[in-house]
C-alpha cells in the first residue's frame, strides 16, 4: 500500500507483525485512541476499541480465545472482528476496525475514506 | 478591598501562622492545631468508599491560594439584642467564650471527615450566629459572601447556635465569579438546644468552574425542630455531606434540597440521618432538575439505632431528567436496627416529564419551553411549599430561575 | 409433607430406596482443599471434553486472583481449603439420623413429614428412587423435543448446545464465587425447550434423580428457544440439612424472542450453610423472565437474581421473600439492566427479620442510554419483628436515559399493635396473630408459588412465629 493509499484509506500503522503473539491481544495507542489489537492462532488480525462497555475494563489486557476477546475485569467477551458482545455482562458492542497487513506493519483503518 | 492571599501548602506551620497573624487566643490556636492533626491523619477519600465512588477528586485544585483575608460578610436582619450574627473572625474577638464553647466540638460525618477537619483547621472566615435562650428572632437573618476571584481556595466555617426555646431563620448565600477553577469547602454546624426552632437555608451560587466540597452537621436537641434547605445552583462539581443527628427525644429535622443543574455540572449529595433517641423524626426530600449533560448522584443513609422507640423517617430523592444526556443515580439506603418504628421508608425516582402533562400544558396555549418550565416549577413545589420563610423562598426561586425559569406567580 | 412433586403421593408404600452404587471405588479427589490438580482431576473423573477442562482451570486461576467481596454479608469464616470440592454421593450423606440437628427433626415432625422423606431431606441413608415417576415425565418431554437432564449428562449428550451457551451469561471471571463454581461445578439442571413448545408441568430439580440433588456447586443452564415457555422449580420449604457448609451455585438462563421462563427457588438450608449464588438471565425481544426467590434458611445467603433486558419490549420480574431468624443474614434482592427501548421491570421484595436476624435488600436498576420508554418499579417492604433484629435496604440506581419512568419505594415497619390486638380479640394467641399478619405480608409473593410450596411456606412461618423451631 502506498502512503497515499494509506492516507486516503484512513489506515494507520499501529504495530509490527512480530509485536503480537498469536492467540493474544495487546493495547495500542493511535491518534488519541486506545485500541485492543489481536492476532488469532489462525493468523488473523483484528482491532476493537480498548474500553469495555460494561465497566471500563481494558480489553487489550485481557485474553483471546479463538476470536473472542475476554475483558480482564468481569469476563465479558467481544468478537475481535465485529465488536459484537459474545458474553455478558457488557450489553453494548465495541467499535471494530478494519485491519490490513502491509509488509511487516499492521494497519488499522481509523479515518473514513 | 485587597485580597491578600497566602500560598497554601497546607501544613502545621501555615495553620499556626493564621492564628499568629490574627492574634488569636491560645485555645483557638490549639483547636486549629488539633484539627490539623486530625486532617493529616485522616486521608482524603480514595474513591473506593461507597460515598465517593461517583465523584472523582483527582482534579480538585489543592494547590490553590488560600484567601487569608475573608471576603466581607454582608449581613442584614439583626434587630434583637442578645442575638449575634457576625463573621467568625469578629466573633472570636468579641465573643470568645461563646465561640469557644461551640466551635469545632462536634464529630464529623465519617465520609467527609477529612474535609471537615481541614476547614476546622484552616478557616479564615465564616459566620457565627447565636440566639440566646428564649429569644425569638423576627424576620430572616441573611448573610452573603461574594468571593472576589474564582481561582481561590476558601474553607469557611458557619456556626449556628440556637439556645433553649429560641427560634431563628437564617439564609446564607455564597457566590463567586465564573472562570478559573477554585475550591470552596464551606462547612456548617447547627446546634439546636432543647425546644429550639431553626430554619436554615444554604444558597450556593458559585462560579461555573468552582469545586464545592461542603458539609453540614445538624445536632437536634430534645423537642427541637430544625429545617434546612440546600439549594445547589452553581459550581462545576458539588460534593456535599449532610449529617443530621437526632440525639434528643422528640426532636425533628427536615432536610430539603433543590438542585437545578445543566451544562456539565456534577452534583453529588451524601446524607446521613441518625435516629438515636425515642420519638425522633427525620425526613429528607431532595429534588433535582437536570439539563444538558448534568448528572446528580445521591447516596443517603437513614440509620435507626437499636433500642430506639417510635422513630419516624422518610428519605426521598426525585430526579427530573430534561435532556437525553442528563443522568441520575439516586441511592437511598436504610439501616434499621430497631423494630419499634412509627414509620420508616424511602423513595427514589428518575425520569422525564410525563408526556401527558406536557401535552396538556401545551393545549393551554404554552409553547414547549414554557410548558416545561411550568412543569419543572410544579415539580419543585413539593419542596418550595415547605419553605415557610418568605424571604428564603423568594431568594431561592430567584436563584433557580436562571435554570428553570420563573413561574408567573413567583415573578410578582 | 408434600414434597414438591404431587406425583409422589402415588408411590406405593412398598417402594424401597436403595443405595446407588458409587461410580468409582476410590476417589483421591475426595479430600479437602482446592488446587489446579484437584480441578483437573474432577474434570478427568467426569470424562469431560478438553475444552471444559481448560475452562475449569482458567476459572480456577481467576478464582485465585480475585479478592473476596468487601460488601454484603460477613464471609470471614469461610475457609476455602477446608472444603471437599467433589464428594461421591455416599461420602456426603450424614451417617445417622442422630447427627441431624434437633430443630430440623422437630420441624419435620411438626410438618408431618413421613419417615422416609425425612431421611431423604436430611441426606441420611439412601436416595429416593424416583426413577419410576421420573421416567413417565421424561417420556412426555422427549416427545416434545424438550431436553431435561443433569448438567453433567447434558455436557456429554449435547455438547454443541452447551458450547454455544455455557458461560455466555455468567462468564468465569464475573465474580469470585462464579469463578469457583466454573472450576468445580458438578450437578445442576440443563433444560432446552424447542421453539414454540410450552412445557405445561413445572419442571423440578427433584425429577432429575438421585445423585446431585443437593449439590454444593450446581451449575444450571436453561435455554428457552423462540416462543417457548417453561417453569422450573427447585428447593423445598422444609429445612434441608447439608453437611457441606459452602453452597455456591450458578444459574444461567437464556430467554429467546417471545419466550417465557419462570424460575422458582425456595431455599431453606440448615444454619451452617453459606449460600452464595450467582443467577442471571438474559431476555430478548418480547421475552418475559421471572425469578421467584424464597430465602428462608442458611446462615448467610448472598443472592441477587438478575435480568438483562436486551431486546425491545422484554419484561423482567423479581419476586423475593427473605426470612432471617436468629444469627441469620439474608442479603438478597434483584438486579435489572435495561439495555433496549420499551423494556419493563418489576422488583418486589418482602423481608422479615426476627430474633437477632438481619435481612438486607440489595438491588440495582440500571438503564443504558437509548432505552427510551422503559419503565421500572421497585417495591421493598421489610418487617422487623424483634428488638434485636435488623433490616437494611441498598437500592442502587443508574439512570442514563431521560425518557423513562423509574421508581423505587420502600417501607420498614413492625407488626402493628392494633392489628395484633384485633386478631387476639378474635381468639388467636399472640403467636398465631403474628403469624397471620406475617403471612398476609408475604401473600403477594406466596400466591405466585406452586400450591404445595405456598401451603408449606405458610405453615413454616407459623412454626417460626411460635418459636417452636429454630
Amino acid at each position: 500500500m502506498t502512503a497515499l493509499e494509506r492516507a486516503t484509506g484512513g489506515f494507520v500503522a499501529v504495530a509490527r507483525v512480530g509485536d503480537v503473539q498469536p492467540g493474544t491481544v495487546r493495547v495500542v495507542e493511535v491518534d488519541g485512541r486506545s485500541l485492543c489489537l489481536g492476532l488469532t492462532e489462525d493468523g488473523e488480525w483484528g482491532a476493537i476499541d480498548n474500553i469495555c462497555t460494561h465497566d471500563g475494563g481494558t480489553l487489550g489486557e485481557g485474553e483471546l480465545d479463538d476470536s473472542a476477546v475476554e475483558c480482564p475485569r468481569h469476563g465479558g467477551r467481544f468478537d475481535l472482528f465485529t465488536g459484537r458482545v459474545l458474553a455478558l455482562p457488557p450489553v453494548r458492542p465495541v467499535t471494530a476496525y478494519e485491519t490490513e497487513v502491509d509488509g511487516d506493519e499492521v494497519l488499522v483503518r481509523i479515518g473514513s475514506a | 478591598m485587597t485580597t491578600a492571599t497566602t500560598a497554601i501548602s497546607l501544613d502545621a506551620a501555615a495553620i499556626a501562622d493564621i492564628s499568629k497573624q490574627r492574634d488569636e487566643p491560645d485555645w483557638l490556636r490549639d483547636l486549629r492545631a488539633a484539627w490539623w492533626e486530625r486532617a493529616s491523619s485522616t486521608p482524603p477519600p480514595t474513591g473506593q468508599e461507597e460515598e465517593w465512588r461517583r465523584t472523582d477528586l483527582a482534579a480538585l485544585p489543592r494547590d490553590g491560594r488560600l484567601l487569608a483575608d475573608a471576603p466581607r460578610l454582608d449581613i442584614s436582619g439583626v434587630a434583637e439584642s442578645g442575638v449575634i450574627l457576625t463573621d467568625l473572625r469578629t466573633a472570636v474577638a468579641e465573643h470568645p467564650e461563646l465561640v469557644r464553647r461551640y466551635l469545632g466540638q462536634g464529630e464529623p460525618q465519617a465520609s467527609h471527615a477529612h474535609f471537615w477537619a481541614l476547614a476546622q483547621a484552616a478557616w479564615t472566615g465564616g459566620l457565627f450566629c447565636y440566639v440566646p435562650k428564649g429569644a425569638h428572632v423576627d424576620g430572616t437573618l441573611v448573610a452573603r459572601t461574594a468571593l472576589p476571584a474564582s481561582d481561590v481556595t476558601y474553607l469557611p466555617v458557619s456556626l449556628v447556635v440556637a439556645e433553649e426555646d429560641s427560634s431563628v431563620s437564617l439564609l446564607q448565600q455564597v457566590t463567586s465569579p465564573d472562570g478559573a477553577a477554585g475550591w470552596f469547602g464551606g462547612i456548617v454546624e447547627i446546634i439546636a438546644g432543647e425546644g429550639a426552632e431553626v430554619r436554615f437555608a444554604n444558597l450556593q451560587q458559585l462560579g461555573d468552574e468552582t469545586w464545592n466540597i461542603g458539609a453540614q452537621r445538624v445536632v437536634v436537641g430534645r423537642d427541637a425542630h430544625v429545617t434546612t434547605l440546600d439549594a445547589e445552583v452553581g459550581s462545576r462539581i458539588t460534593k456535599v455531606g449532610l449529617d443530621a443527628e437526632m440525639a434528643g427525644k422528640g426532636g425533628t429535622s427536615k432536610l430539603l434540597g433543590l438542585l437545578a443543574a445543566g451544562d456539565d455540572q456534577h452534583i453529588d449529595i451524601n446524607a446521613h440521618q441518625v435516629l438515636a433517641a425515642d420519638y425522633t423524626t427525620s425526613d429528607l426530600l431532595y429534588l433535582s432538575a437536570l439539563y444538558d449533560r448534568a448528572r446528580a448522584a445521591f447516596y443517603g443513609v437513614t440509620l435507626v439505632e437499636q433500642g430506639t422507640r417510635q422513630t419516624s423517617s422518610y428519605q426521598e430523592c426525585r430526579n427530573l431528567l430534561l435532556s437525553p444526556n442528563a443522568g441520575a443515580e439516586p441511592i437511598p439506603v436504610l439501616e434499621i436496627k430497631a423494630n419499634d418504628i412509627l414509620r420508616c421508608g424511602h423513595g427514589a425516582t428518575a425520569g422525564a416529564i410525563d408526556p401527558i402533562q406536557l401535552f396538556y400544558a401545551q393545549t393551554r396555549g404554552l409553547d414547549p419551553d414554557a410548558a416545561e418550565r411550568m412543569i419543572v416549577r410544579g415539580f419543585f413545589e413539593q419542596v418550595v411549599s415547605q419553605i415557610h420563610d418568605e424571604t428564603i423562598r423568594a431568594e431561592v426561586l430567584t436563584a433557580l430561575a436562571g435554570r428553570i425559569g420563573f413561574a408567573d406567580e413567583d415573578a410578582a | 409433607m408434600a414434597l414438591p412433586n404431587p406425583a409422589l403421593t402415588q408411590i406405593p408404600d412398598s417402594y424401597k430406596y436403595g443405595w446407588s452404587d458409587p461410580e468409582a471405588t476410590h476417589l483421591n479427589i475426595a479430600r479437602k482443599g482446592l488446587s489446579a490438580e484437584i480441578v483437573e482431576e474432577i474434570s478427568r473423573f467426569k470424562g469431560e471434553p478438553e475444552w471444559m477442562t481448560k475452562l475449569r482451570l482458567k476459572a480456577y486461576r481467576h478464582f485465585e486472583a480475585r479478592p473476596m467481596p468487601n460488601w454484603g454479608a460477613d464471609l470471614s469464616a469461610i475457609d476455602f481449603q477446608d472444603i471437599y470440592y467433589y464428594i461421591a454421593p455416599t461420602d456426603k450423606a450424614v451417617q445417622s439420623w442422630d447427627d441431624v440437628p434437633d430443630y430440623i427433626r422437630r420441624t419435620y415432625d411438626k410438618l408431618g413429614i413421613p419417615e422416609a422423606e425425612k431421611k431423604y431431606l436430611a441426606g441420611v441413608g439412601g436416595q429416593y428412587d424416583s426413577e419410576v415417576v421420573y421416567h413417565n415425565i421424561r417420556e412426555d418431554l422427549e416427545k416434545q423435543g424438550v431436553i431435561f437432564l443433569g448438567t453433567d449428562e447434558a455436557l456429554k449428550k449435547h455438547p454443541d448446545i452447551f458450547l454455544e451457551h455455557f458461560g455466555t451469561v455468567i462468564p468465569a471471571n464475573d465474580n469470585k464465587l462464579a469463578a469457583l463454581n466454573t472450576a468445580v461445578w458438578s450437578g445442576g439442571s440443563f433444560i432446552y425447550v424447542p421453539p414454540g413448545v410450552h412445557v405445561e408441568l413445572p419442571l423440578q430439580a427433584y425429577f432429575r434423580i438421585n445423585t446431585e440433588n443437593m449439590g454444593q456447586f450446581e451449575r444450571t443452564l436453561i435455554i428457552a428457544d423462540e416462543g417457548s415457555s417453561v417453569h422450573y422449580v427447585e428447593g423445598c420449604t422444609a429445612p434441608t440439612y447439608s453437611t457441606a457448609s459452602l453452597h455456591s451455585a450458578v444459574v444461567e438462563i437464556i430467554v429467546k424472542k417471545g419466550a417465557r421462563v419462570r424460575y422458582t427457588t425456595i431455599q431453606n438450608w440448615s444454619h451452617n450453610v453459606y449460600n452464595l449464588v450467582t443467577k442471571r438471565a438474559v431476555a430478548h425481544e418480547d421475552a418475559v423472565m421471572e425469578w421467584v426467590d424464597g430465602n428462608l434458611g442458611s446462615r448467610v445467603t448472598m443472592k441477587y437474581p438478575s435480568i438483562y433486558l436486551v431486546g425491545e419490549r422484554a419484561h423482567g420480574e423479581v419476586l423475593s421473600i427473605a426470612f432471617a431468624g436468629d444469627e441469620q443474614h439474608q442479603d438478597a434482592g434483584g438486579k435489572v439492566i435495561h439495555a433496549a427501548p420499551h423494556t419493563t421491570s418489576l422488583i418486589t421484595s418482602k423481608s422479615i427479620s426476627k430474633g437477632s436476624g438481619r435481612t438486607s435488600y440489595r438491588g440495582l436498576v440500571k438503564v443504558y442510554p437509548g432505552c427510551e420508554k422503559s419503565k421500572s418499579t421497585v417495591r421493598c417492604d421489610a418487617l422487623i419483628l424483634d428488638e434485636e433484629a435488623r433490616s437494611d435496604t441498598y437500592p442502587y440506581m443508574e439512570i442514563d436515559e431521560e425518557d423513562v419512568t423509574i421508581g423505587h419505594e420502600a417501607t420498614v415497619s413492625k407488626v402493628g399493635s392494633e392489628q395484633l390486638f384485633y386478631l387476639m380479640s378474635r381468639g388467636l394467641s399472640e403467636a398465631e396473630a403474628a403469624a397471620m399478619i406475617v403471612n398476609g405480608f408475604i401473600e403477594p409473593i406466596v400466591k405466585e408459588l406452586p400450591m404445595e410450596y405456598a401451603v408449606e411456606m405458610n405453615r413454616l412461618i407459623q412454626l417460626q412465629m411460635e418459636g417452636a423451631v429454630g
